[in-house]
């Protein structure tokens, strides 16, 4: 069950020069390059050392062309369009992409900016470039684009399990493995949530970050496996401490991590779920209970 | 062979490199020990004095592991100004705010008009939280034009003179030994940031050899080259082992082993103050070997020589990953991408044509591929997770 859930059915690939708009484009735009494939071995020679993040997850192919516009010369716009094999994949690299919450309204979930535009949708992560500052063009351009992406994937369900509140919008990354920076983790989500801080007056501030994440296993038995890891790991680097965790009904740990902070991680299924970095207890707590409930 | 075994002098090569006098005495190479003996080496004429073992940065997903690297002693750090659109710089420059003084940050620039990279540098700088940048290297040159190109000196002699970059020099990932020869010429790079592992060529280790003679401080990359796991291999880790291979030749000054993890860290880190035995320089020896008869380089060398057009390394990447990587998921997801056609060409070929610089059995390879697909995704077999013309519905 957990492979087919996060990975996902991995849809059919489409053939990646075809998604390329080459019609149709934006007034007085033109495509004066590509498309341009490139494959697990020449990938380096278009995006160099970074190569490397888009195998680890799971780069299959990508193509890329170059617009521009009929009245400069200059003012050009480059796309990348990546098939990651998977829509887990491509929300990952797109999670590791985006700087903010600035969403587009394309693909699945979507970045815009004065100069760049990402979005995924089914297996594809598209990354666009304008040279000159053109939000607008920017949208016009992964819309054309979205529209010629057919893959009918829905987002990652770990997506949902987080709670909403005080999450950090556009904060949910996805890490292929060493989630956490722990090898014993693998792979799984996380997300940056925003402690609520009275100030004098009572009034809500925000205060301290901390995230929450789901490290997601084979089975219920690795998931066991890997928590008397981080148990093992805690006791020797950090410090485990003692607590109940009556009210989650589930199997957990709690200490102290040398680089992370105050850490509570419970076991559901499958998954490893846990909160780390917060300092105050109580709104972790409330975070991870919710968050335990969500996991279906 | 135990890695306790090992004794403080060494007086022969490993496969035509020279061992360097860096190499101390060292119980263990156990990633159980926490604070490893630091070796330090010169960075060439920049005179910084480097950990061999340091820190590529870009496949790090969390700043746990950068901070785990610092307190290891590590003190060289490489990252680049597009890692996931400048993240990757802004969390190196998190994790060492107020530490800025005990680190060496190496990151890149592309060639771009000079308005563009300026702009590129500045951003940098905000990202890293700091001044100055210790090493400023050029992104993936590819030809020695643009390693001789007077006009990218110039910029970054300004970025020199203006307190920007204390050092400057370019990264490559190909035609590294035309390039690092060109390099060693001229007097306009102080560092070369290579490709450099057990898989490369003569050429290569001659190159490096120049350049560094010629006052260039390398730094090695991509060093693992897709080592297999410990258990494999007796005593000596293999990432250990193929970091130790790339450190032993002396003109070499670090390597940065792209490291996602704590114990990834812990483990590289540890190899460093290690000496090596007569022993274990024939474990190491036995290591390539092992290596060479299992590992697709992807060196190209095949493409183009299956009349039926099928796609070798792609199919024995298949055996690397299971193999080597021991990761089915891996497994599973290249398998899908395998057409039920190229595996039954290869199978059903009485005379494969193709052959392998570096000695792989092309037909055997071919046959535990095909074992790997049957055995690895039961789903498959039932048409439940592939799609298109792959193995499962095809």
């Amino acid at each position: 069950m957990g492979i087919f859930v996060c990975f996902g059915v991995s849809s059919e690939a489409l053939p990646l020069e075809s998604v390329i708009p080459k019609k149709d484009l934006p007034k007085e735009w033109t495509l004066i390059h590509g498309p341009q494939t490139y494959n697990k071995k020449t990938l380096f020679e278009h995006i160099n050392g970074q190569a490397e993040l888009f195998f680890k997850y799971g780069f299959q192919k990508s193509v890329f062309a170059i617009y521009q516009s009929k009245e400069s010369r200059e003012n050009q716009i480059e796309l990348d369009i990546y098939d990651m094999g998977n829509v887990v994949q491509a929300f990952g690299i797109f999670s590791r992409f985006r700087n903010e919450d600035r969403p587009g309204g394309f693909g699945l979930d979507s970045y815009l900016d004065d100069h760049s535009a990402l979005f995924y949708k089914g297996r594809y992560f598209v990354l666009l470039y304008a040279v000159e500052s053109n939000p607008d063009l920017l949208r016009q351009f992964s819309k054309l684009v979205s529209l010629r992406i057919s893959d009918p994937s829905t987002p990652p369900r770990e997506i949902s399990y987080f709670p909403k509140d005080g999450l950090k919008p556009g904060s949910i990354q996805y890490f292929p493995e060493g989630l956490l920076g722990h090898q014993f983790l693998k792979r799984g989500f996380q997300g940056t949530y925003v402690e609520k801080v009275e100030d004098k007056n009572k009034a809500k501030t925000e205060g301290k970050e901390f995230h929450l994440f789901i490290a997601i296993f084979k089975d219920s038995q690795e998931a066991v496996s890997a928590l008397k890891v981080y148990k093992n790991d805690l006791s020797k680097k950090g410090k485990v401490l003692s607590g109940g965790f009556i009210q989650f009904g589930t199997a957990g740990l709690r200490g102290e991590d040398p680089y992370q902070g105050k850490v509570i991680v419970l076991q559901k299924g499958f998954y490893l779920l846990g909160a780390v970095g917060f300092e105050k207890e109580e709104e972790a707590e409330n975070g991870l209970a919710e968050f335990v409930k969500n996991v279906k | 062979m135990g890695r306790r075994k090992f004794i403080k002098t060494i007086s022969s090569t490993l496969l035509g490199i020279a061992a360097p006098n860096i190499l101390k005495v060292r119980p263990s190479l156990g990633k159980s020990e926490k604070t490893p003996n630091l070796e330090y080496r010169t960075l060439g004429k920049t005179g910084l004095k480097v950990t061999t073992v340091s820190m590529g940065v870009m496949n790090c997903s969390d700043p746990a592991v950068l901070l785990r690297a610092f307190d290891l002693g590590i003190n060289f750090y490489d990252t680049a100004d597009c890692y996931m659109r400048g993240h990757n710089e802004e969390m190196v420059g998190k994790a060492f705010e107020g530490k800025r003084e005990k680190v060496f940050i190496q990151t890149k620039v592309h060639v771009h008009d000079e308005k563009k990279m300026r702009a590129s540098v500045e951003r940098s700088l905000r990202r890293l939280r700091t001044d100055y940048i210790d090493v400023l290297v050029w992104h993936g040159h590819s030809s020695p034009k643009e390693v001789s190109d007077p006009n990218l000196f110039e910029f970054m002699s300004k970025m020199k003179k203006e307190g920007k970059a204390r050092f400057t020099g370019f990264s490559a990932h190909r035609n590294m030994a035309s390039l690092l020869s060109e390099a060693a010429k001229s007097n306009f790079h102080d560092v070369a940031l290579v490709s450099y592992n057990f898989t490369h060529s003569k050429d290569l280790k001659e190159a490096v050899a120049l350049a560094a003679k010629s006052g260039i401080g390398i730094v090695a990359m991509k060093t693992q080259a897709g080592g297999y796991k410990k258990q494999r291999m007796g005593g000596l880790s293999p990432h250990q082992a193929a970091l130790k291979y790339v450190l032993m030749d002396e003109n070499v000054s670090c390597a940065v082993p792209g490291v996602t993890t704590i114990e990834q860290i812990e483990e590289c880190a540890a190899a460093m103050g290690t000496s090596v035995s007569k022993g274990n320089l024939d474990e190491l020896k036995q290591y390539q070997s092992f290596l060479r008869g299992r590992i697709c380089t992807m060196c190209g060398g095949c493409i183009g020589e299956c009349p039926y057009g099928v796609s070798r390394s792609d199919l024995l990447r298949v055996v690397m990953y299971h193999d080597g990587y021991e990761n089915d998921s891996l497994v599973r997801e290249l398998s899908q991408t395998i057409t039920r056609q190229d595996i039954q060409r290869c199978s059903e070929c009485p005379s494969c044509s193709v052959v392998c610089r570096r000695g792989l059995d092309m037909k055997a390879q071919i046959q535990r591929v095909q074992e790997f697909i049957v055995r690895s995704s039961p789903a498959r077999r039932t048409g439940t997770l592939a799609g298109g013309e792959s193995i499962a519905q095809g």
